[in-house]
């Protein structure tokens, strides 16, 4: 029985399903579609498997999502989704929060991210009784930008922590080549898997490692406007 | 002294900073422990004071919006307000602030900006923002010495340094020094957790100026506000007809109730917002057949009115096992003696004989109808059950 699923048909059988209280690392390249796959992660998990998703947005605002998933014809049930908007407030842009938007004041403030992050944890864990929730960041990077590594492993160390301890998810977003190996491998310690990917002559590919006894093998997939679709398994 | 402007802290800490003293706001990650040096700088300049705020983890302009949040106009106290930015500078902006840090991630700096606001300014209140920021930028061990030599530096000119400190997984030695050693006094914030963090509580882990015990409470944040003392359940029981639902809607802010031909089938429920104290009221039927709903909410709550028609003596025996159903529970309680407006009322001390009460519980008159004594009961029921955690 898996506790939770990609969406992706062929990923998914090949791993049979992640474990909760699982923290998994999505690195690839930039603009090699991880965006289109995590919101394809969260589409799936909020309609279809009744997860709740918390997503901590770096990169672009909240409205910006969740004008992408209505752009899409993707309809979010909304009493399931939270996003911690940490890019308004430093645009300047005035959003106000409501029952699906929480604002940090700006990616450093790692306090203030961390509160928002418990505060959605403890509204669809204790208030709404979901136990099956995901916790996406996307990115770190953006956030490594900001903090040195010592400082995001602390913040990591923590909430990994509290993802393991409510059976939850945890997807984090990294740029590869974005950062050097020590740092990589000082993050990877506090992760259970990696969702991989990379270009190679011209092909996009994917693999999972960590969730199944065996690596997955590298699937190659094309995104075809809002959806990642894997065209050849290996 | 100088008020920390958190309600029931100061009280704790006989009044609250002495001048020359620091304290640090020990914050885990995820609980809303920053707002505590927020409101401490409001409370700072409320009572005429001067003060500083650094800033590391956000503009100034987000911090002055904070305090609009909360209700706090701030546009008073300009000329008594000081902001230190150490965040413009640290994303390549620039900054209008009266003192500025122009490398965040170099601890000679800070030290050069806080040194110079402490020799000029007069006796003030100094709050860091972020100091886990600081020491993130700057190192554990530089960001330590530097404090060390604020707080005695403060200490000559008469400075109240507090701190906001995200307690991060830092080294062992980081934690213990700022735990044991660092400051006159740590205030620790905490969540209650189970799986999840789903409740907030401060208390003081150690104070060198103030008798103290190891008091928790538990509080909210609330937007307009700011931090209050929360009480999740108070119940207000009693015999049939004695006035509960009257005594629930004269001390609630809000409420509503649940009743048919005139009384109450179900509940009332109530919230209260009075002097830094945030209040779920809970009122039960009186008819017998409803006691087990005493027993279910007496098992959760903090406290007990129980409230008595003081006309009819014949209902205290329903009274008296009503008490007793919620007093086996331990739970601090106040007997209202209500409808002293009718004739034939008895008094306080005449019920207390009635009921063969000790001295120290206590009675207190009402009428709720009127709203009359009602907020004097609340504040000595809160009296008792801050006393007595």
């Amino acid at each position: 029985m898996s506790d939770y699923t990609t969406g992706i048909k062929e990923l998914d059988d090949a791993i049979g399903g992640i474990r909760k209280g699982s923290n998994i690392m999505l690195i690839g390249p930039p603009m090699s579609g991880k965006e289109i796959l995590l919101n394809h992660i969260m589409y799936y998990g909020a309609a279809k498997n009744e997860n709740a998703i918390i997503t901590v947005a770096t990169r672009e605002s909240a409205t910006h999502i969740l004008e992408w998933f209505q752009a899409n014809n993707l309809s979010l049930p909304m009493s399931r989704i939270g996003i911690v908007d940490c890019v308004s407030k430093t645009m300047g842009v005035t959003t106000v929060e409501n029952a699906n938007i929480k604002i940090a004041s700006s990616p450093v403030d790692l306090t203030g991210i961390g509160v928002k992050i418990s505060q959605f944890l403890e509204e669809f864990f204790m208030k709404k009784n979901n136990q099956k929730i995901q916790l996406h960041i996307n990115s770190l990077s953006t956030i490594l930008m900001y903090s040195n590594i010592q400082t995001v492993f602390r913040f990591l160390h923590v909430f990994t922590g509290r993802i393991k301890a409510a059976g939850a998810l945890g997807i984090y977003v990294i740029e590869s080549g974005m950062h050097d190996e020590q740092a990589i491998a000082t993050l990877k310690q506090l992760f259970d898997g990696m969702i991989e990917i990379k270009s190679e002559n011209d092909k996009n590919l994917i693999r999972i490692i960590g969730v199944s006894p065996k690596p997955t093998p590298w699937f190659e997939y094309e995104i075809e406007g809002p959806n990642l679709k894997i065209s050849r398994g290996n | 002294m100088v008020e920390t402007g958190i309600p029931k802290l100061d009280d704790f800490l006989g009044g609250g900073i002495p001048k020359g003293k620091s304290l640090v706001y020990y914050s885990q990650p995820g609980v809303e422990g920053e707002i505590f040096g927020l409101q401490t700088v409001y409370g700072t300049l409320k009572k005429g004071g001067t003060c500083v705020f650094v800033v590391s983890s956000t503009m100034p302009d987000i911090i002055k919006e904070q305090f609009k949040e909360f209700g706090w106009d701030m546009n008073s106290f300009k000329n008594k307000l000081f902001f230190v930015d150490s965040y413009n500078p640290l994303i390549g902006a620039h900054s209008d602030e009266k003192y500025v840090v122009s490398n965040p991630d170099n601890i000679e700096y800070f030290n050069k900006t806080i040194t110079d606001i402490i020799k000029e300014l007069p006796p003030s209140t100094i709050v860091f923002g972020s100091l886990s920021t600081i020491m993130d930028l700057c190192g554990e061990k530089e960001t330590i010495e530097a404090v060390r030599n604020w707080n005695k530096l403060a200490m000559l000119y008469n400075h109240v340094m507090v701190y906001n400190f995200t307690a991060w997984p830092y080294s062992v030695q980081t934690l213990d020094l700022i735990k044991d050693k660092l400051f006159n006094s740590v205030i620790t914030i905490g969540g209650i957790a189970e799986r999840v963090i789903f409740g907030q509580y401060f208390g003081i882990l150690k104070s060198d100026w103030a008798e103290i015990s190891k008091k928790s409470m538990l509080f909210r944040v609330l937007r307009p506000g700011g931090i209050r003392i929360f009480i999740p359940k108070i119940l207000v029981t009693g015999p049939f007809d004695a006035g509960k639902s009257t005594f629930v809607h004269a001390l609630s802010t809000r409420a509503i109730s649940v009743d048919r031909l005139g009384t109450t089938i179900a509940m009332d429920h109530g919230h209260l917002d009075y002097k830094g104290f945030s209040a779920d009221i809970f009122g039960t039927p009186g008819q017998e057949r409803f006691d087990p709903i005493i027993k279910l909410l007496s098992g959760e709550s903090m406290g007990v009115f129980l409230v008595v028609d003081s006309t009819n003596p014949s209902d205290f025996v329903r009274a008296k096992h009503m008490l007793d159903i919620t007093k086996s529970y331990g739970l601090p309680y106040v007997i209202i003696a209500n409808k002293q407006d009718l004739p034939g009322a008895l008094k306080p001390e005449e019920i207390r004989e009635q009921f063969h009460l000790p001295e120290d519980v206590p009675v207190v008159a009402v009428v709720a109808k009127d709203k009359k004594g009602v907020y004097e009961a609340f504040e000595v029921l809160i009296d008792r059950i801050t006393g007595g955690i």
